[in-house]
Formats: structure tokens, C-alpha cells, sequence
């Protein structure tokens, strides 16, 4: 009887062992799982980090340009003279598409203006481009104006958003070699050490 | 590998070039039930994604899109005027740079004075709003709002 009893006590205690051990591996399995899954709205795709921008459009399933020739354009400028990307052949290129109400746009576009000056040596120009919809010309200027650049700002034509493949989101920026290669791009306001960094990319610095 | 899951309302900020727009703006109010013939005060409530900010009614920069909501002419309930909530200060950027917004976050509510006929009526119009997270802006949006509204 007692025999009888030291087994069936030896055998709970094997289902025990064996039942903590699956637990135990189940649960582990369930938190590396969860440590891995990055959640995004339906519809979307995975996010850069909040609040900050990223810094390669293919983060977002997009296509980026990286790497690729920038689009030419011929857009105006706030005086209706034409401008073209051809222009500045030869030349860095910073492309910033923005819009007057766009607060990130204006936090970012005086960064872009100290260091038009900064890396003027080197040939670098900085190109403005409006995203504002059906916005008058004065008034866009206005919003220009208000940042303190006065470096070209252009108006957008209906083709410049679709070549550059431009989300629903501002502001966007292409950061274009002296070869008209886009070395860098970003979406959203980086910091300024990141806005000079991708600029020496440009630059070749 | 990441796994990546889709689920909805989880908000992380918006993806660019995703193809499906969102507005980051929902309509929250239920039936409102008033004294009919008489003026009664409504309030449309709405939610701002977490992570997301609008201008408020009364921005802080006449170049940023004030909140607003327009009302459509329609039978049954007439609107007699409106009131907006204050906004919330938000700093974008830092130090020096740093600028000074006037938003609406999380949920906000705007009061409608109105006079209703008797029975089920419909309040209808839209919201006009520019969200933006930290670090970028979407482009301005229009929310059609339909809010029921019962005479008794």
C-alpha cells in the first residue's frame, strides 16, 4: 500500500515537472513573440520611431529615391521667374518640399538657410518647393518670408509630387550630389545635426 | 525578423505613401436628446490619435489652419451659435527654435447652441483641421460629422 503510494506520489510529480516545463516554454516562446511584433495601424506600413523623422523613404514601403538620379523639373519661382533643376547642374541640391502650414517645415527651413550659407563655398543651393493646395503666390511668400529664407522657393506644378514620389505627409526632403545623384532623403524634421549631416553627404564633405 | 501585425488603433504616427488616407480626427458623440422648440446646448465631441495634435479654434500663427466646424443647412435643427474649446500649448522643437502652438489633444469638444424641431433629427457638417505629429504635418482635412439629435 505504501509502495503504492510512493508511485502515484512519483508519478504526480513527473506530470508536474512535465507540465511546468511546457508552461514555462510556452510562456517564453509568447514573450519573445510579443517583443518582436511591431504593431501599425491597419492599413499602414511600420512607422519611423515617434517623433522623429526618418531617414530613408523605403521605411515606408515607398519607393525611394535614394541612389537614383533626382527628377528634373522646371517649377516658378516667387517672382514667376523659371527655375529649373537643370540649372544647377554641377551643384549639391537640397529639394525641401514644404507647406506655410506645416509647423516642422518651418522649424527645419532656417537650419536649411544658415547652412545654404555655410556650405556656399562648396556650390551648395537650397530649393524651396511648395506643397501648399491652390495657395496664391503672395501668400506663400508670406509664409516664406515669416521663416527668414531667402533662398528660391518655388510653386509646385501637378507633376513634381507624383516624380518624387511624395507621401501625404510634410515636409519631405531629397538631398541631391553634384553628380544629380539623391544620396539621402528625409521625412519629417530631422534634428539639425542630421539635416548638416545628410547636407555633407550632398556636399561631399 | 521584426513580425509585423496590423491592428487598428494602434497609432504609432502615419506611414507616408501608404495609400489609405486616415485623418487622425473621430467623431465620438452619440444622440443627444433636447427640449424641442427650445434653445439647448449639444456638444460634439471628437478625439485627436494619440501622438497627434491639431490647431485649436484659435491658433497661435495666422498662417496655421484653425479648427472649425461648419454647420449645413438642413431642416430640423437650427444652430444659433458655437463654442470652442481653449487649446493646449505645445512646443515644437527645442531651445531657441522652439516654437509655440495653441492644439487640441486627445479629446476635445465643441458646443453647439441650437434649436431642435420635435422627433429625430439630424445635425449635419463638417469639421475642418490640420493635424500633425512631432515631427511632420498631414495636409488639411474635412470630417463630415452626421450627430443625431431627438426633440422631446
Amino acid at each position: 500500500m505504501r509502495r503504492i503510494g510512493v508511485l502515484a506520489a512519483m508519478v504526480v510529480l513527473v506530470g508536474l515537472l512535465v507540465w511546468a516545463g511546457v508552461y514555462n516554454l510556452r510562456q517564453r516562446r509568447a514573450a519573445m513573440q510579443r517583443a518582436q511584433i511591431v504593431l501599425v495601424k491597419d492599413g499602414t506600413n511600420p512607422p519611423a520611431a515617434s517623433g522623429s523623422a526618418s531617414t530613408d523613404a523605403s521605411e515606408f514601403g515607398g519607393e525611394s529615391l535614394k541612389g537614383k538620379i533626382a527628377p528634373g523639373f522646371t517649377l516658378v519661382d516667387l517672382s514667376g521667374k523659371k527655375v529649373s533643376l537643370a540649372d544647377f547642374k554641377g551643384h549639391p541640391v537640397v529639394i525641401n518640399f514644404w507647406a506655410t502650414y506645416c509647423g516642422p517645415c518651418r522649424l527645419e527651413m532656417p537650419w536649411f538657410q544658415e547652412f545654404s550659407g555655410k556650405y556656399q563655398p562648396q556650390g551648395l543651393i537650397v530649393l524651396g518647393v511648395d506643397q501648399d493646395e491652390d495657395m496664391p503666390r503672395d501668400q506663400v511668400a508670406a509664409g516664406a518670408k515669416k521663416t527668414g529664407v531667402t533662398y528660391p522657393i518655388l510653386m509646385p506644378d501637378k507633376d513634381i509630387a507624383k516624380s518624387y514620389a511624395l507621401g501625404d505627409y510634410l515636409p519631405e526632403t531629397f538631398y541631391v550630389d553634384k553628380n544629380g545623384t539623391v544620396v539621402e532623403e528625409s521625412i519629417g524634421t530631422p534634428s539639425k545635426d542630421e539635416v548638416e549631416a545628410n547636407i555633407r553627404k550632398a556636399v561631399g564633405v | 525578423m521584426p513580425i509585423v501585425a496590423r491592428a487598428q488603433g494602434i497609432s504609432l504616427g502615419d506611414a507616408p505613401r501608404a495609400g489609405v488616407a486616415k485623418g487622425h480626427v473621430v467623431f465620438l458623440s452619440e444622440e443627444s436628446v433636447v427640449e424641442a422648440g427650445k434653445p439647448e446646448v449639444v456638444e460634439l465631441q471628437f478625439r485627436v490619435d494619440e501622438g497627434f495634435h491639431i490647431n485649436s479654434h484659435t491658433p497661435a500663427d495666422a498662417l496655421l489652419i484653425a479648427t472649425s466646424f461648419k454647420v449645413d443647412p438642413g431642416a430640423g435643427v437650427t444652430v444659433l451659435g458655437e463654442e470652442y474649446p481653449k487649446g493646449a500649448a505645445f512646443r515644437l522643437g527645442q531651445g531657441a527654435d522652439a516654437e509655440l502652438l495653441d492644439v487640441y489633444q486627445g479629446v476635445f469638444r465643441v458646443r453647439l447652441r441650437v434649436v431642435a424641431a420635435k422627433g429625430a433629427q439630424t445635425l449635419a457638417g463638417t469639421l475642418r483641421y490640420q493635424a500633425c505629429d512631432n515631427a511632420a504635418c498631414f495636409p488639411p482635412r474635412s470630417l463630415p460629422v452626421q450627430a443625431a439629435i431627438t426633440g422631446k
